[in-house]
C-alpha cells in the first residue's frame, strides 16, 4: 500500500512532477549520449590504431626504438617467427623493414617513415588494404615488376600529386548529381583548369560561388574534381646500411585514406624485397615483426608470453607503443563515472527542492498519518519511494530515448566533417559512431536510484520532525 | 471491562513564562462500548485531553493506561504501533489520503498491520456497507461530499477493530443532515462492534446521543454524567 500511495503521490501535482521528470530526462539523455559519443570516439581511435597503424604487438631488437638504428635488426628471424606462430592466441604475423627518409616529387619534399612489407602477410596484421581509395590502384594485389608504393591521400595532397580539375566528364557527373543550372554555369568557367593543390581549388571556388552555394555544393564538387594519375612517379631517398644516401623511384599503386592524417602524411609502404635490395640488408633480416592476436582482452598475457620466449628481443603491446591511447581507455571509465555523478548531483538539487515542497504542503497529512499509526520508518520510506519514483520515471524515459538515439546514430554515425581537419590531426575520425554497452544502462539505473534515495533524506528528516498535534492543526 | 484509565493526568504548557494548565488532574475510566462526549467551552482542554488519551501528546504528570498498557512506559516507535492497533481517530477535517480511493483509505491501516488481502477486502466491504457507501468504494475523497468523507474516516478508524475511537469535533464541518447520518452510523457501530467512542464536541446533537457526558472547565472535570 505504501508503494501504491507513493506512486500516486508522485502524480498528485502532475505539472510539477512532469517538470522534474523532464529535467531528469534531459539530464540523463545528455549524460548518456555524451558518454556514448566519447566512448565511440575513443573506441574508434583504438580500433583504427590497431587495425590501420600499429596492430596489437610489435617485436624489435633491443634498443632499436631508442634511435631507430637501421643496423639493429632481428637476427634469426625464422626461429623467432616459428616461436611466435606456436604461441596460443596469435592470429597473424608480418615482418617489416623500417627506415626514415624523404619523399620527393617535382613540387615538394617531406620526411616520411618508409615501411617495407610483404603485402600478403601485411593483410594478416592490418586492415589497411580495406582503406584504399577506389581507382587509385591495388597495391596489395599488384603483381607488376615496377617498384610499387602505397601512400596516404594526405601525403599525396601535401606533395601536390593530387590534382583538381573540371573537365567535361566532371561536368557530366556533377550534372547527374543534380547540381542546379546556376552552379553548373559557374563551373563551366573553370573547365580546363587544373589545380595542383586543394587550397588553390577551394580558393577559386569561393571566389566563384556565393557562400551558401560553396557550403552546399563545395564538398561534392571537390570530390568529383579530385584526380590522381595511377602509377605516378614517386622518389624516396634514405640511408642504406652503410649510411650512404640512396634514392629510388617508385610508382604509386594506391592511395590509402584513414582517419589519422598525421600517419597518412608520414608513412609510406613499399615491398620488403625492393627496400632490401636498395639498402643492402641480408635477405632474412627485419627491423620489426608485427603480431595480430585473436582476443584483445588477452593482449597483456600474450605479450608477456612472447617476451619470455623472445627474451633477447623487445616485445611491446599496443598499450606500450601508444601509451596515450592506453591512458584514455584506462581512465575513461573513471571519467564516465565522475561525469555521470556530476549530472545526477545537479538533478538531485531539483528533486530535493520538489520533495521539500511536497513535505511542506502535506504537513497536515503527515501529521494525520502519524496519528493513525504510521511510524517514522514508514513515513521516511514513503517519502523516499516518492523521490525514487520521480527520479526513476525520468531516468528510465531518459535512458529509453538515449538507447533509441544511440542505436540510430551508431548505425548512421554523426558527421562532423566540418571539423575533419582538426579531428584528423589528432588521429580521430570525423564520422563518430556512438557506442554504449547495455551494462552501462544498469549502472545508470543504480545511480538514479541512489540519487532518488539521497535526495529524499533531507525532506524526509524534515517530515519526521513534525509534531503530529501541531501538524494536524496546521492549514 | 475497562478499556481506558486516566489517572490524575495533567498537562502543563509553559508559554512565554506563563504556565497554562491545559489539563488539570483529570481522573476518568472508560468501559467497553461506551458512547461518551467530552464537552466544555473553548480552551477547556477537550482536544488536549483527547490528544493525551491518543498518545499524540504526553502528560506532564499522571498515567494513561489502555487495556493494561501504560502509555508513558512506551518508547516512541512502540507508542505509534500501539496507537495503530488500539486507537482509531476521526478528525474534524476528515483527513483522508486524497490520492487513495475510499476503499484504499480504509484498507490503509490494515495493510500497515499486514493483514492478508482477503481479510482486508472483507473488512473493508463490511465497513463500507455499515457506513452506507459501498457504491463509492472506488471514489477518491475529492469526488465525495464532506459527510461522505467523514463516514469513510469513521470506517477507517474502525478498520482494525481498535479498543476505542477518539473523535475530535467530527460533526463540526458538516451540515445538519450529514451530521445526523454520521452520528446514527457511529451509534450503530458502537452498538454492533462494541467499540468505545469518545467525542470531543460542542455539538448538542452529539451530547444528546451520548450515554455519558463529561464536562471540562479550565482543564478540570466539573461533571461526569452517565445516562
Amino acid at each position: 500500500m505504501i508503494w501504491k500511495t507513493a506512486w500516486k503521490n508522485v502524480w498528485r501535482n502532475k505539472v510539477r512532477s512532469l517538470v522534474v521528470i523532464s529535467s531528469v530526462i534531459v539530464g540523463v539523455f545528455a549524460g548518456v549520449f555524451s558518454i556514448a559519443l566519447m566512448n565511440g570516439m575513443i573506441s574508434q581511435r583504438v580500433d583504427d590504431a590497431l587495425n590501420e597503424e600499429i596492430s596489437d604487438i610489435q617485436i624489435t631488437a633491443r634498443d632499436y626504438r631508442t634511435n631507430y638504428d637501421p643496423q639493429l635488426v632481428i637476427r634469426d628471424p625464422e626461429e623467432t617467427i616459428s616461436k611466435i606462430k606456436l604461441t596460443e592466441g596469435v592470429a597473424g604475423i608480418s615482418e617489416r623493414i623500417i627506415l626514415t627518409g624523404m619523399a620527393n616529387t617535382a613540387y615538394k619534399s617531406t620526411g616520411v617513415q618508409i615501411v617495407g612489407i610483404d603485402p600478403e602477410k601485411e593483410k594478416q596484421v592490418l586492415k589497411l588494404y580495406t582503406k584504399l581509395i577506389p581507382g587509385t590502384g591495388d597495391y596489395f594485389n599488384n603483381e607488376s615488376k615496377s617498384s610499387p608504393v602505397l601512400i596516404g591521400e594526405d601525403l599525396a595532397k601535401e606533395l601536390n600529386i593530387i590534382r583538381y580539375s573540371i573537365d567535361s566528364s566532371t561536368l557530366v557527373r556533377l550534372k547527374a548529381r543534380g547540381l542546379p543550372e546556376s552552379v553548373m554555369a559557374k563551373l563551366v568557367l573553370l573547365r580546363g583548369k587544373r589545380f595542383t593543390n586543394e587550397r588553390q581549388f577551394i580558393k577559386e571556388m569561393k571566389a566563384l560561388f556565393a557562400a551558401g552555394e560553396s557550403k552546399k555544393y563545395g564538398t561534392v564538387i571537390k570530390k568529383e574534381a579530385w584526380s590522381f594519375r595511377n602509377g605516378a612517379r614517386f622518389i624516396l631517398t634514405f640511408l642504406d646500411k652503410d649510411n650512404n644516401q640512396v634514392g629510388a623511384a617508385f610508382r604509386i599503386t594506391g592511395l590509402y585514406d584513414i582517419s589519422n592524417s598525421v600517419f597518412e602524411k608520414s608513412t609510406v609502404f613499399v615491398k620488403n624485397s625492393d627496400l632490401k635490395k636498395l639498402i643492402g640488408l641480408q635477405d632474412n633480416s627485419f627491423h620489426e615483426i608485427v603480431v595480430r592476436i585473436s582476443d584483445l582482452d588477452r593482449t597483456e598475457s600474450i605479450t608477456n608470453t612472447l617476451a619470455v620466449k623472445l627474451s633477447d628481443l623487445e616485445v611491446l603491446s599496443w598499450k606500450k607503443l601508444q601509451p596515450e591511447l592506453a591512458l584514455m581507455t584506462d581512465m575513461v571509465q573513471q571519467f564516465y563515472l565522475v561525469f555521470g555523478i556530476i549530472i545526477l548531483a545537479a538533478l538531485a538539487f531539483g528533486i530535493v527542492n520538489t520533495m521539500l515542497m511536497v513535505v511542506l504542503e502535506r504537513t497536515k497529512e503527515i501529521g494525520m498519518l502519524t496519528a493513525i499509526g504510521m511510524n517514522k520508518k514508514r513515513i521516511f520510506y514513503m517519502i523516499m519511494l516518492e523521490s525514487v519514483f520521480l527520479s526513476l520515471t525520468g531516468g528510465v524515459a531518459g535512458m529509453i530515448i538515449s538507447f533509441i538515439v544511440i542505436r540510430i546514430t551508431s548505425n548512421t554515425g554523426i558527421n562532423l566533417s566540418r571539423y575533419a581537419e582538426g579531428f584528423g590531426a589528432m588521429g580521430y575520425s570525423a564520422l563518430i559512431y556512438p557506442r554504449i554497452t547495455l551494462g552501462f544502462f544498469g549502472i545508470v539505473t543504480i545511480l538514479i536510484v541512489i540519487t532518488g534515495v539521497l535526495s529524499s533524506f533531507y525532506p524526509a528528516v524534515k517530515a519526521l520532525k513534525l509534531n503530529p498535534v501541531e501538524a494536524i492543526k496546521s492549514e | 471491562m475497562k478499556v481506558l484509565e486516566i489517572r490524575n493526568v495533567s498537562k502543563i504548557y509553559n508559554e512565554s513564562e506563563i504556565q497554562v494548565n491545559a489539563v488539570n488532574e483529570v481522573t476518568l475510566d472508560f468501559q467497553e462500548a461506551e458512547f461518551a462526549a467530552i464537552v466544555g467551552p473553548s480552551g477547556s482542554g477537550k482536544t488536549t485531553l483527547l490528544n493525551l488519551i491518543g498518545g499524540l501528546d504526553s502528560p506532564t504528570s499522571g498515567e494513561i493506561i489502555i487495556d493494561g498498557t501504560n502509555l508513558s512506559k512506551l518508547k516512541s516507535s512502540a507508542l505509534i504501533d500501539f496507537r495503530m492497533r488500539n486507537i482509531g481517530f476521526v478528525f474534524q477535517a476528515y483527513n483522508l489520503i486524497p490520492v487513495l480511493t475510499a476503499k484504499e483509505n480504509i484498507e490503509f491501516i490494515m495493510s500497515l498491520q499486514k493483514w492478508s488481502r482477503l481479510e482486508r477486502e472483507e473488512r473493508t466491504f463490511e465497513l463500507l456497507n455499515a457506513v452506507g457507501l459501498s457504491e463509492r468504494a472506488n471514489s477518491r475523497p475529492t469526488k465525495m461530499s464532506g459527510g461522505q468523507q467523514q463516514r469513510i474516516a469513521v470506517a477507517r478508524a474502525l478498520a482494525s477493530r481498535p479498543k476505542f475511537v477518539l473523535a475530535d469535533e467530527p460533526t463540526a464541518n458538516l451540515d445538519t443532515k450529514a451530521a445526523a447520518i454520521l452520528l446514527e452510523i457511529m451509534e450503530k457501530l458502537n452498538r454492533e462492534e462494541r467499540i468505545t467512542f469518545i467525542f470531543s464536541t460542542h455539538d448538542a446533537r452529539v451530547v444528546k446521543m451520548a450515554h455519558r457526558v463529561i464536562t471540562l472547565e479550565d482543564g478540570k472535570v466539573v461533571s461526569d454524567v452517565r445516562r
